[in-house]
């Protein structure tokens, strides 16, 4: 104690502590406070207001990330004044310019109930799942036509309605980036993708010029598209191969990002956008090795998971309910259990609540998808790396390829179960004598067990890793199947008392897990086992002067 | 020609008293596989001018080229006795017939093999000791000395390569006598230090035939019994008689015609009778030979009634003088009497092996099944090792049936080391293809193996990993896992060079982990597939295999690595308290080093969370001073369940705890298996939980509340009681002659080695050091040794303990351990700083 004295531990919890949001999420620091001439600037208002009308759209939801929530008034009524001075301006086309501030004053003074009647726009705060998407639910509610989505964005396709990004672009000193360049790309010939996150995107054009300028003959600037499958997410990209490319990215890329990217260009230069009092002489290099190597941990040691939680973290990007459905069968078919879940934002309170679930997959937009943090009591992994992890170890190549979206992951083509089916078939002819033994052998397959698979993460072999193999539809006895389905339809069955729930004949993982694990069986089971003795003991007697304990001479 | 059929060989194995099970165990180049050619040449499946070369049981080429054995051996010999008197000499066990099956498995010696001997040890009754007799008995022997009479298995000896003794030392008669006494003695003072009371006294006397004197590479060895018997005959007396009297301070008076026991006659020495009746012939025989004198050596071979064939006559020399000894005295003559007669059969032996071998209770019907040895009783079977087929990617599965028969065809229960009654983990059903029989590298096939026997199997290895037991009791419990005395502490990770064969590797590190009974292939949670092993020399010829056979693709192999243990070094300097998420739920914690004796315990297994827990209670209390309430009140050992660390509840009665003892116990394994400092698995920590306040809403206490704080205060309690790093060491042996001692301790010290016993082995100038040496340091010790003794220096380095990592404390980073630390957490891509404590701490 006294040792310790000099340097106590810090006595209190960070109150960001327990709120914390696990996605990554790129911090905007928006420490300043916006000039009214900023803030149309910033928030791009008059874009904004164009595309409204353009678009012709009446109710309009403004979604916020949370840091930029305190802008949210101001852009509310800049921009509603906007497009009300967009209305009466094109009521009265003739009128030019310098009578902008006559028209103003004339809405004001009107309040037309027409123009306010047209135009109702709404803020949406509180994403449910991560800022960088666009919370069509939410815009739902409120039965917006539209959403302007401000701040960075994972740009992943949304499914319903059309939504105007307003990246709200940072100042950038072009300078300090092309001397940057210029440090880290001496040779003029070299090869180079420009690249800059969505907030920094609009100062690409001016570096590229600058560059070129200087004398840099290769150097490609892809222009923003929505495609989180593009070679390069979400640049448009005309190359096949762009692996003999280096990459500079201006600001630190997401997590998600770096990965996909570090296996498909030749090097990536990242120059910080961090306020540091003096600016890097040489953009860093990205190391992505060790990320990707924990990401192949991570996946390896689901390998023998029997019971995946299927987490849905997106309400909004396309395709998401295809990919469940897709993700589901997956698993199905790799003789493994599912469970769905929504959960809204992911914690890890949240997360260990479900202890069954061996692992969890996020679907979640490409960005988001990538949780990397050790808080949680399971991991949790991307589709892509679930298609890997039930590849089966026959076939499984990590070539550090890595990708965050889900919309390309090729879900049919792994069917595990079957490939160890097959291989345990070629075992028993390689060994067995005559091949009609092997057919015998697969008819009453069902009472011979399936072997165990080898966990990578501890070295050793792990039984019932894929429970419900036996309930996968097999060619052959799928008709019979179908009968015994209908027979049970009709049937009335008595279920015995403490059955758990099956699933073709086969014990419910999750059920097995409760039943096998759990030593807590609920209320006034904790009582049976301590150890008061049933012989009965003679107890005290006398007076309450004092007590005597049998034979006991001496009073207490 | 091989003199026997398969046919033959079943049908001994119906006759379980008439076979013996024995390993043939040894340190490292006493000649094991040697001497076992002499009985491989004896069954006619080498010849005889091989054996003593071939060394027929190293059946792998690199082997061969070494010189050493890696992979234990089994086969399967037949062997009789010569005359039906003999077999009145076989005491205490029943036989039935002169005709015996002898099932033989030749061990490695080296110490990072002996895992190889621990398997075969499982499989057999009896062991053959191999000890030279100029090096006498080193660590090694003493370790699987040890080894096998823990598992209750019965030792007779071989004092080898006399013929160096003879040939190259030039020793007298009486030197060598008390040489081979010496031995012996140290022999039988191991044997007398694991005394164990069911086996009875099994130390080894020369003159009851325990003990057998020969050469391996010359094809010759005798026991004072065979000499005995000749002389029996010519003396007229009792050859038991004649057996005490050839052995010890008994001297034959050829002036008073009598035997006395004082060495001297009217002031003249007189010449023991070992040495003037059994050393004297062979002395003969090699002066004889060995100095070219023609005349003398067919006399001599007349008066020992030795018949040579023409050719063997032309030889000169040591080819004489081997073909002479071999005629005079075989080797597997000896060798075969001496097993036969002293070695317990498996109906002898599983009687008092039944208890040790099987984890459930005495009286199942598996159990007394192994006792009686039974071939009609639920089948029991052991699997010790895989052994790979000449199909690549399967393996043989090697057991012993201990009761019941097994038979091709047979469903089985294949029960994995995890396998608890009643439950479904680790339990498979499967028919067995094939039953074989292993002889050396080749199988011979076998339709039915009854209790007793060693065996192979087709067709179950996908199911066990290394070891397992097969069974067709349903009740029945496991046969108890083998306990290794190595551990696989030397790491090296692997990685393929190209991206494309990384299926390749994994299903290479599968095959690997199948083959080796120590090794252990896994993937670090960096990303690093870990290959683990007992030292440098079986890490080199696992990875070896891995390259060249399991995987045969080209990899990246890194420098060895050791693997860390986090640990506390005090109490919690204050109590530990997290609040979870939603701030409902609060636990207090403190962390205490676990007592090392305590931890080793149940390293060893000999405590465990499946004991019953108030005989735990009666052990932690009576033996390393527990509170009883505490020892009761244990909730879990951790990592894995079976780790080295306790969690233990100290609560006074709060309501609700037994519905969160799940969830607490989940982030006890949790932050057990990744410990706060480094991510390494934490051992030797003791954490009681003193309190507990929980929300009265089952809800808001479920797992997600508790399983997160759980850990963060397990963190929070082990940062708060002084963390340190635990490294694996070596017990290192050298035996080094006196001159070349200095550059030992200068190798030693350089190394952080700490020399604890410097022994002379009496009679000669070599010396044995022990000393404690951190693996970390160990890696190029051999070959650093060999160059500063001029080779010299052999040492034997066995992992033995944990110990603290000098040099400050993890959390400081400009220490030495805190350096370690930081270079830890960036290999594995974590934040350089070590979390402080104030991450898992809540205020109150």
């Amino acid at each position: 104690m006294t040792t310790l004295a000099t340097a106590p531990p810090v006595l209190s919890t960070p109150d960001t502590h327990i709120l914390e949001d696990p996605t990554p999420f790129i911090e905007v620091q928006n420490k300043l406070r916006l000039s009214p001439h900023q803030l149309l600037e910033v928030y791009e208002v008059k874009r904004t207001a164009q595309e409204i009308k353009q678009g012709g759209w009446r109710r309009i939801a403004l979604q916020f990330p949370d840091g930029m929530l305190r802008d949210a008034s101001l852009v509310f009524d800049v921009l509603g004044e906007e497009l009300r001075r967009i209305d009466v301006e094109k009521e009265d086309i003739p009128e030019k310019d310098e009578s902008l501030e006559q028209s103003f004053n004339e809405l004001k003074t009107d309040d037309t109930q027409q123009s306010r009647g047209r135009h109702r726009l709404h803020i949406l705060a509180d994403t449910s799942y991560g800022a960088c998407c666009v919370d069509e639910i939410a815009a739902e509610h409120i039965d917006a036509e539209v959403v302007v989505h401000y701040g960075r964005s994972c740009l992943s396709p949304t499914a319903r309605l059309p939504v105007i990004y307003v990246f709200t672009s940072r100042p950038l000193e072009l300078d300090p980036v092309v001397e940057v360049f210029q440090n880290t790309y001496p040779e003029k010939k070299e090869k180079v993708i420009l690249m800059a996150d969505v907030i920094y995107h609009n100062h690409i054009a001016a570096v590229l010029k600058k560059l070129q300028g200087s004398g840099y003959t290769d150097i490609s600037a892809p222009d923003i598209i929505h495609d989180p499958a593009s070679i390069i997410p979400n640049r448009r990209v005309d190359k096949e191969d762009i692996k003999e490319y280096s990459l500079f990215h201006i600001s630190d890329p997401p997590p998600a990002l770096l990965l996909t990217l570090s296996s498909r260009v030749k090097d990536l230069n990242i120059y910080p956008t961090t306020p540091t009092s003096s600016y890097p002489s040489k953009a860093l290099q990205s190391n992505t090795s060790t990320s990707l190597r924990r990401r192949y941990a991570l996946l390896t040691s689901l390998t023998t998971c029997s019971v995946f939680g299927i987490l849905i973290n997106t309400l909004s990007v396309k395709n998401y309910l295809q990919t469940v459905t897709d993700i589901k069968d997956m698993i199905r078919r790799a003789g493994k259990k599912s469970y769905t879940f929504v959960v809204g934002k992911v914690n890890a309170a949240k997360i260990a609540n479900f202890s069954e679930i061996g692992g969890w997959v996020v679907i979640g937009c490409w960005e988001s998808s990538l949780i990397e943090s050790t808080e949680f009591f399971r991991p949790i992994i991307t589709p892509f790396e679930l298609s890997l992890c039930l590849m089966g170890d026959g076939e499984r190549v990590w070539s550090g390829e890595w990708r965050g979206d889900f919309g390309t992951v090729d879900m049919k083509s792994v069917s595990p179960g079957e490939e160890i089916r097959s291989e345990n078939a070629a075992a028993t002819v390689e060994n067995g004598k005559d091949i009609e033994k092997t057919h015998a052998g697969d008819l009453d397959s069902e009472e011979e067990s399936e072997p165990p698979e080898f966990d990578l993460r501890t070295g050793r072999y792990v039984s019932h890793s894929r429970p419900l193999r036996h309930t996968l539809p097999h060619p052959s006895s799928e008709t019979r199947q179908e009968e015994q389905f209908t027979a049970a339809s009709t049937t009335l069955t008595r279920r015995a008392k403490g059955d758990l729930a099956t699933i073709n004949g086969t014990v419910s993982p999750g059920a097995e897990y409760l039943r096998t694990r759990r030593t807590w069986m609920g209320l006034g089971s904790d009582f049976q086992d301590s150890e008061a003795s049933t012989a009965m003991e003679q107890g005290r007697t006398g007076v309450a002067r004092g007590y005597t304990v049998g034979e006991d001479v001496d009073r207490r | 020609m091989v003199n026997f059929t398969i046919e033959e060989v079943r049908q001994l194995m119906s006759r379980p008293s008439n076979v013996r099970n024995m390993s043939v165990i040894a340190h490292v180049d006493h000649g094991k596989s040697t001497l076992t050619d002499s009985l491989l040449s004896k069954a006619g499946i080498i010849s005889a001018a091989k054996a003593g070369d071939a060394r027929a049981t190293d059946t792998r080429a690199d082997e061969q080229e070494r010189g050493i054995t890696i992979k234990s051996t089994a086969i399967s010999l037949y062997g009789n006795l010569a005359d039906e008197e003999d077999l009145k000499d076989i005491v205490g066990q029943k036989t039935d017939g002169k005709d015996f099956l002898i099932n033989l498995i030749d061990s490695p010696g080296h110490v990072d093999f002996s895992s190889e001997v621990t398997a075969a040890l499982r499989v057999t009754d009896g062991a053959l000791v191999v000890v030279d007799t100029i090096e006498g008995v080193c660590v090694q022997t003493e370790t699987v000395l040890r080894q096998a009479l823990g598992e209750r298995i019965k030792p007779v000896v071989i004092i080898n390569k006399v013929d160096r003794a003879l040939l190259e030392l030039q020793v007298s008669k009486e030197d060598l006598y008390q040489s081979f006494s010496r031995t012996i003695e140290s022999v039988n003072v191991v044997i007398s230090t694991y005394f164990d009371k069911t086996l009875g006294d099994v130390q080894v006397y020369p003159y009851k035939g325990t003990v057998a004197f020969g050469s391996g590479l010359h094809g010759w060895a005798f026991t004072v019994r065979q000499f005995a018997q000749r002389y029996a005959k010519k003396f007229g007396v009792d050859r038991n008689k004649m057996m005490e009297r050839l052995w010890g301070d008994n001297y034959f008076n050829p002036h008073t015609k009598k035997w006395t026991n004082k060495g001297t006659h009217e002031g003249k020495q007189l010449e023991r009778a070992f040495n003037q009746f059994i050393l004297d012939p062979i002395f003969k025989i090699f002066a004889a030979v060995m100095n070219f004198k023609k005349d003398e050596i067919p006399v001599l071979l007349e008066k020992l009634a030795i018949k040579l064939s023409t050719e063997d006559k032309e030889k000169e020399g040591k080819q004489l003088l081997k073909v002479v000894m071999r005629t005079f005295l075989p080797a597997a003559d000896a060798l075969m009497e001496m097993m036969i007669l002293h070695l317990p059969s498996p109906v002898t032996a599983q009687k008092y092996r039944a208890e040790t071998l099987y984890e459930g209770p005495p009286d199942d019907e598996a159990c007394i099944g192994i006792r009686d040895c039974d071939p009609k009783a639920p089948l029991m079977l052991y699997v010790s090792k895989m052994v790979p087929t000449s199909d690549k990617g399967r393996f043989y599965a090697f057991g012993r049936v201990f009761a019941g028969t097994v038979r091709s065809g047979l469903k089985v229960r294949i029960q994995g080391p995890n396998y608890t009654p009643g439950k479904k983990d680790d339990l498979f059903i499967k028919a067995i293809q094939r039953t074989v029989l292993m002889m050396g590298g080749k199988v011979d096939p076998i339709d039915d193996v009854p209790a007793g026997n060693i065996l192979g199997l087709v067709g179950i290895d996908q199911f066990l990993l290394k070891s397992g037991t097969l069974t067709t009791s349903e009740t029945a419990h496991n046969l108890k896992v083998m306990k290794f005395s190595v551990s696989p502490v030397v790491r090296r990770s692997v990685e393929v060079k190209n991206a494309q064969d990384l299926p390749k590797l994994v299903e290479g590190l599968k095959r690997l982990s199948k083959s080796d009974p120590c090794v252990l292939t896994t993937i670090s949670e960096s990303g690093e597939h870990i290959v683990a092993g007992a030292g440098e020399l079986h890490l080199e010829i696992c990875l070896k295999d891995l390259e060249e056979d399991h995987a045969g693709v080209p990899l990246r192999i890194s420098d060895p690595v050791v693997s860390y243990r986090e640990t506390v070094t005090a109490k919690s300097s204050m109590t530990a308290l997290s609040k979870s998420p939603n701030k409902h739920n609060r636990l207090y914690m403190v962390a205490e080093p676990l007592d090392d004796e305590v931890s080793k315990e149940i390293e060893a297994g000999n405590i465990g969370p499946r004991d019953d827990f108030k005989a735990r209670a009666r052990i932690l209390a009576d033996d390393f001073g527990w509170d009883v309430t505490d020892a009761r009140k244990i909730w879990c050992f951790g990592p894995d369940t079976t780790g080295a660390n306790l969690l233990v509840d100290q609560t006074k009665a709060v309501q609700y705890l037994n519905e969160i003892k799940d969830s607490v116990v989940s982030g006890f394994q949790w932050a057990s298996r990744e410990g706060p400092v480094a991510e390494e698995p934490m051992r030797s920590c003791r954490f009681n939980i003193l309190d507990v306040t929980l929300h009265a809403d089952a809800i808001h206490r479920g797992g997600g509340q508790l399983i997160p704080t759980a850990r963060r205060v397990l963190y929070a309690a082990a940062l708060l009681a002084e963390p340190g790093l635990l490294e694996p060491v070596f017990l290192v042996e050298i035996q080094v002659p006196e001159s070349a001692m200095g550059g030992v301790y200068g190798v030693l010290t350089r190394r952080r080695g700490h020399v604890f016993s410097e022994e002379q082995r009496p009679g000669t100038p070599l010396f044995t050091i022990k000393a404690y040496m951190p693996v970390m340091e160990s890696f190029g010790f051999n070959a650093d040794l060999r160059s500063h003794t001029s080779g010299q220096a052999f040492p034997q380095s066995v992992f033995d303990h944990w110990q603290i990592l000098p040099g400050g404390s993890p959390l400081d980073a400009t220490s030495k351990v805190g350096q370690v630390v930081q270079d830890m957490r960036k290999r594995k891509g974590l934040k350089v700083e070590v979390p402080g404590v104030d991450n898992y701490y809540d205020k109150l």
